[in-house]
């Protein structure tokens, strides 16, 4: 297509050509917005973090039991006053599902925006201004990367104690650099450009320069990356939560869940951490669906 | 029908192809029914805009198109065999024995990773030789590519060797199978002067031991007329006029050809004597629906005719082929109105006062502990009004002068770039606010230098509240001036800039560096990505805000014709250096030149057809890392007085008043014709 | 050739210098008092002050840093504060475990994942390469720890094959011990088919669109040769790297794996240094994840200079 943008001769009949050019262009955007909702990975997506968006918000009026002091008989298999059983202490694995959306929902999403937040800053500032502050920060962002997240948040989580806001603090602070090497390489692609030159021969600031001029031309790496960042926030809280080191007790958290419940897996019964594995899985494909379709869109066009 | 279509034995014959692209489920149409045919040995060109389908074309004819890409209708025959029905097998087995390509970019062409021997090799395996043999047939294939050392360079790498001998290795492969089909797209596009000189000299040598048919796409008319026995003109997606080259150039009969022609600065015009011919309106989007004339939108003869009949293809009784128009026999009208608006647009520069002064400029980068001296003691002074021209091939450092005057780099210590007598500060950063209005700067790339996510009126706006110091309304109201004077609408200031073609999109960055007022403006390589009639509007733009406002240009071009046309003064550049400078009449006309000069101009294709001797120059560009002793130019002169060249570096000498040489040769040498070459070195 | 390696291993020694520093961070100065925080709020502030003074956190953070750094180049990491005894000789023994399970994951994975790559893009936007894809995505999104649990419950206990609990017992033959480990590798398995093929489709789809690839078709090549000699020589370089970025990083997943399967491995060795807040354990095992992934990096890099004449030409300069 860049045969029909590139070069064309003008004169007087311009305006009309522009303006046939414009509603051409517009409809493109558009149509290509269509094609993503229409894609059914997307949709299943949303639909999905929806739903438990929506558990996540009115968690009381959907579980039929308290998810923390309800007690039953203890590993009843699923059944229709209990959909998903009861785990090992007799709660209702169906309300604990229900209610271990919202710890990591509410840590998850924040957790990315704060890392992709900083991930920006610095990748901006290693992107523009190179030479030697560059290369201290991509020797200690190689540093961070070089160690699986799940890894040093366990240790961080360890020595810092577990609350929610560690949790947040650790995983945004871990998925900083990340972004940063990111964003880093988007904005040294563009402060080749010319526009950048041009910039700086009319005397603007770098800091002008860098935020008002430079970051609205990478923001659709930039918001790919916060869709991606999301999902491996879930799946990191899930598994720090797993290992210990997730949202302090007594959460329902889905992975403290699994953690609580997998050794009762080789007495049968299967159920009590099949459906908050479940839940995870469920969340964590979702939104990679999500961010999978906008990176198709909004990725390297 | 006409007689050259059905001239028998023809290698190629091209019928009525139809093609499309499909772009977000709709059918575009790329190919109208486009019918041509090339007999063995002969060479055909496709010239046209970008756009025009003359790739498409190239590509539709070895059946290679993209993946969204369908012929429609229509038949490609190779030797009688029709391609567009072909088998996968058949089609495999065809473009091994009988057809062939030369690529535009030979440094993609060629597998990174595999060694030039195995790729060259590889061509005669498959014809089905043996090992050994195939090797033996490679080193013979390097040979006649003229290739001096064909058993070192099988040994190399692709990336270990210039863009011009990457294309004499693509050449050799395209050759292995003496194909019937030869298709050329592009092939010299992204090479310098001089090499492209060089490959083209080489193609028209192995056109003469070859019976191909070729096939030759570009978008340099001197080439095609140059190399090629006949000519199709393409736009929107049908060959509009078809005849032999020579012919076609210099009495076209189609408005679409003339407009093409007349918008070329030719025959050695210049800005004070002549505008250059616009061609109003714009090329139609790719697929748009075009039923009759695909030029009736912009045709100056379009009537009713026109507007409800396709045309006919006429036939030019006085020297072949046809024009795809019902009023081929009024095209003088065509010529006689763009006569009729060639108006000169400025006077002659008179003795102004000099406003840039460089003196001992040189620049010097550091990479990996070594010292690359990228400019070297350059002195040149800028009168106001004036255009100083600088011309050069990769490498030269013509770029990096423009940047040092501009402070993105800074100049070495002892070096001085003065405005108005007064030395600035080496970096932009440090230099006033007046000096950093007084010198702005309209960059090669529109694309690149707009920023995409700004509206242009933004874009002006703040171009004109930074360097100005004028603020709010009254900013908004001068930026709408500027912009109604370079004819953008209002309506334009408020779209993205991606919104606008590239012709439009260089106004507006024109628009930018003349919104302080600038004393200086430096353009580098302003309409190289542009095509030809809309660079002729670009010109003509520059010329006329030079004549109403003093400005003076730096302008960088490699393109000899457009210097010609804009320069006042012509700087030629080679390894960081100064070589010659002088008025472009001294440079152009009056002579004599630098060598290196000579050898440049010597290697431009003319489009008018003018014979020249072709100067060969031996070897490639030394690295400017590692210049050569003496002068930098000896390792390839073509006057070379060894024991003096290579030893001593030569000062300028003044050739005539104002008219500087870089060279140990006095005038009256220099003025001594050479003697043309035994053969093609490599 | 010589020169790159040396610099390569000259920047790996920078990075873990970096890395040592970052974990010190985290371990000595953010928590403040280290023994309060083993021993617990309970404890007697003498037992406290003893014990900072066995392990030397009593002392200034300078000069603690730079015993620690000098620990770790050379490879000593001090004594566990629940065994008293070296750290490495606990380490070690865990090490090799996870490395046994390691390997496996990825001897089954590299070649499916590679062929599942390579078959999507020949098949570009139709059904079977959407299918791939959306399978990979899938696959690699969810945590090691989930997949592993549904393996356990479906296979090991409810279809009987495999073994529940993985750890080997001493003297099991070698097809005996794939019993063992084969369910805990599959979970890794699914885990990492995504990137590996994802990446290699991309690879593959990125070279088959280039223009040499263009001149070996246009040479009149069949498919099958162009793919074997000019596009997937090119279009597995990035496929190594993830591969490479991969084996370090399958250290993250690795302990949940363990943790299911109960097997002893480097994983699990942390979290039980995790629960008895063992410093020098937790310390030890993350710099030695960290050490394999730049020596998997360096080896990548390798591999790609071989097969790509440029980086292998120009990197030694």
């Amino acid at each position: 297509m860049s045969d029909v943008t590139k070069s064309q001769g003008e004169d007087e009949v311009i305006t009309l050509a522009v303006a046939a050019g414009v509603s051409e262009r517009r409809q493109a955007r558009k149509e290509s917005w269509r094609q993503i909702r229409r894609r059914p990975s997307f949709i299943i997506g949303v639909v999905i973090v929806t739903i438990w968006v929506l558990c996540a918000l009115f968690p009381d009026a959907i579980a039929p039991f308290d998810p923390l002091n309800y007690r039953a008989e203890l590993n009843q298999p699923p059944s229709g006053d209990h959909f998903f059983g009861t785990d090992k202490g007799g709660r209702d694995v169906f309300s604990r599902v229900i209610a271990g959306a919202r710890d990591v929902l509410k840590i998850a999403p924040l957790a990315a925006l704060l890392g992709v937040f900083g991930g920006v800053i610095l990748g901006m500032l290693m992107g523009y201004l190179r030479g030697r502050f560059d290369t201290i920060a991509s020797r200690i962002v190689e540093a961070f990367i070089s160690l699986p997240v799940v890894l040093l948040g366990l240790l961080a989580i360890t020595t810092l104690g577990n609350s929610n806001w560690v949790v947040i603090g650790v995983v945004a602070t871990l998925f900083t650099p990340i972004v940063a090497r990111t964003v880093r390489s988007a904005v040294l692609a563009e402060r080749d450009l010319d526009y950048v030159t041009s910039a700086r021969l009319r005397g603007e600031s770098g800091a002008f320069i860098m935020f008002r001029e430079i970051l609205p031309n990478v923001m659709g790496p930039i918001i790919v990356e916060l869709t991606i960042r999301v999902g491996y926030a879930v799946f990191t809280v899930a598994t720090l939560s797993f290992l210990g080191a997730g949202p302090p007790p007594p959460s329902p958290d889905w992975g403290a869940q699994v953690s609580d419940n997998y050794n009762s897996i080789v007495a049968g019964f299967w159920w009590s951490t099949f459906f908050p594995a479940a839940a995870i899985a469920s969340l964590v494909v979702a939104v990679n669906l999500i961010a999978d379709a906008v990176q198709s869109v909004l990725g390297d066009s | 029908m006409t007689a050259d279509q059905t001239r028998t034995g023809a290698a190629l014959e091209v019928e009525d192809l139809k093609v499309v692209y499909t772009v977000r489920g709709i059918d575009r149409e790329v190919l109208r029914g486009v019918s041509f045919s090339v007999a063995p040995g002969e060479a055909y060109g496709l010239v046209g805009e970008s756009g025009c389908g003359k790739s498409t074309c190239a590509f539709a004819a070895v059946r290679y198109l993209p993946r969204n890409g369908r012929i429609v209708g229509g038949h490609v025959r190779v030797g009688g065999r029709d391609v567009t029905s072909m088998s996968q097998k058949d089609l495999q087995d065809f473009r091994a024995r009988e057809a062939s390509m030369v690529y535009q970019d030979p440094a993609q062409a060629l597998n990174p990773t595999l060694r030039i021997g195995a790729q060259v090799t590889e061509s005669f395996l498959l014809l089905g030789q043996k090992k050994a043999q195939a090797r033996a047939s490679a080193l013979e294939a390097l040979r006649k590519v003229r290739i001096a050392d064909p058993e070192r360079v099988m040994d190399r790498y692709p990336f270990q060797l210039s863009g011009g001998m990457q294309q004499r290795v693509v050449i050799a492969m395209a050759l292995a199978c003496n194909p019937k089909l030869l298709v050329l797209d592009e092939p010299t596009t992204g090479l310098d002067a001089t090499v492209e000189a060089e490959v083209l000299d080489l193609v028209r040598v192995l056109r003469q031991e070859s019976d191909a048919a070729v096939v030759m796409i570009a978008h340099n008319l001197g080439i095609i007329r140059s190399l090629c026995d006949r000519v199709g003109v393409m736009y929107a997606g049908r060959i509009v006029e078809e005849g032999p080259s020579g012919e076609v150039f210099d009495s076209p009969r189609h408005p679409y050809t003339v407009g093409l022609l007349r918008s070329l600065p030719r025959h050695g015009a210049h800005k004070t004597e002549s505008a250059l011919a616009t061609i109003p309106g714009i090329l139609p989007q790719i697929g748009t629906p075009l039923p009759t004339c695909v030029y009736v939108d912009r045709c100056p003869l379009a009537d009713d005719v026109c507007q409800t009949q396709v045309p006919p293809k006429v036939p030019i009784a006085d020297r072949g082929g046809f024009a795809l128009c019902h009023h081929s026999d009024r095209i003088p009208e065509v010529e006689a109105q763009l006569d009729a608006v060639q108006i000169s647009v400025l006077s002659p520069s008179d003795d102004s006062p000099d406003v840039l002064e460089l003196s001992a400029v040189s620049k010097t980068f550091h990479q990996r502990g070594h010292d690359i001296p990228a400019l070297v003691g350059v002195d040149l002074t800028l009168a106001a009004g004036d255009t100083l021209g600088i011309v050069g091939e990769s490498g030269s450092g013509k770029s990096t002068l423009a940047k040092t005057i501009l402070g993105i780099e800074a100049v070495d210590d002892g070096g001085v770039v003065a405005l108005d007598g007064s030395e600035l500060a080496p970096a932009t950063n440090d230099r006033s606010a007046d000096s950093k209005r007084a010198m702005q700067m309209v960059f090669q790339n529109p694309d690149s230098a707009l920023n995409r996510s700004w509206s242009v009126r933004r874009i002006l706006v703040r171009s004109m509240q930074k360097l100005t110091g004028i603020g709010g309304e009254e900013a908004n109201t001068k930026v709408e001036a500027l912009a109604a004077h370079l004819r953008l609408t209002p309506r334009h200031l408020d779209l993205k800039p991606r919104q606008l073609s590239g012709g439009l999109k260089q106004r507006v960055a024109i628009a930018r560096a003349f919104a302080g007022d600038p004393r200086i403006v430096v353009c580098d390589e302003p309409t190289s990505a542009l095509d030809v009639s809309v660079q002729a509007a670009i010109l003509n733009l520059l010329a006329s805000l030079q004549s109403e406002n003093k400005t003076s240009y730096v302008f960088i071009t490699h393109d000899m014709g457009v210097v010609r046309y804009l320069a006042d003064r012509i700087a030629v550049m080679y390894l960081g250096r100064i070589m010659e400078i002088g008025s472009t009449d001294q440079i152009f006309d009056d002579g004599p030149n630098h060598p290196y000069t000579e050898a440049l101009l010597s290697a431009v294709p003319s489009v008018d057809g003018e014979v020249r001797t072709r100067i060969p120059l031996a070897g490639e560009v030394p690295s400017p890392a590692n210049p050569p002793a003496g002068c930098v130019f000896h390792t390839r002169c073509h006057r070379l007085v060894a024991g003096l060249c290579d030893v001593t570096e030569p000062e300028p000498i003044e050739l005539a008043p104002g008219h500087l040489s870089r060279c140990h040769l006095d005038a009256a040498t220099l003025a001594q014709p050479v003697k043309p070459p035994a053969s093609v070195s490599g | 050739m010589r020169r790159f390696v040396l610099k390569r291993i000259g920047s790996i020694a920078i990075t873990l210098w970096l890395l040592a520093t970052i974990v010190f961070v985290f371990v000595n100065v953010l928590p403040g008092d280290i023994g309060r925080k083993v021993l617990g709020p309970t404890a007697q502030p003498a037992d406290v002050a003893a014990f900072n003074a066995r392990l030397g956190t009593d002392r200034p953070l300078i000069e603690q840093y730079v015993t620690s750094m000098r620990r770790v180049f050379t490879l000593d990491f001090g004594e566990s504060f629940q065994t008293g005894g070296p750290v490495t000789d606990l380490v070690l023994p865990a090490l090799g475990r996870s490395a046994k399970l390691a390997i496996l994951a990825f001897v089954i994975t590299i070649p499916i994942s590679i062929a599942a790559g390579i078959y999507a893009a020949r098949r570009q936007d139709r059904l079977a390469d959407r299918v791939t894809v959306n399978i990979g995505l899938a696959s690699t999104s969810v945590p090691e720890f989930v997949t592993a649990s549904v393996l356990l419950a479906v296979f090991a206990v409810q279809l009987q094959l495999g073994k529940v609990y993985a750890n080997v017992p001493e003297g099991t033959s070698f097809l005996g011990q794939l019993d063992y480990l084969l369910l805990p590798a599959l979970a890794m398995v699914v885990s990492y088919f995504g990137y590996i093929a994802r990446m290699t489709r991309a690879g593959v789809i990125g070279a088959l669109h280039a223009d040499y690839t263009r001149t070996a078709t246009m040479k009149g090549m069949d498919p099958g040769q162009v793919m074997r000699r000019h596009v997937l020589r090119n279009a597995l370089a990035p496929t190594i790297t993830v591969i490479s970025v991969q084996i370090g990083y399958l250290f993250g997943g690795i302990v949940g794996v363990e943790k299911v399967f109960n097997y002893p491995g480097l994983g699990t060795m942390m979290l039980n240094a995790v629960g008895k807040k063992d410093i020098p354990v937790l310390q030890a095992s993350v710099l030695i994840v960290g050490i394999i992934y730049m020596l998997s990096t360096l080896l990548a890099d390798l591999v790609i200079a071989y097969l790509n004449p440029r980086v292998r030409l120009e990197a030694g300069r």
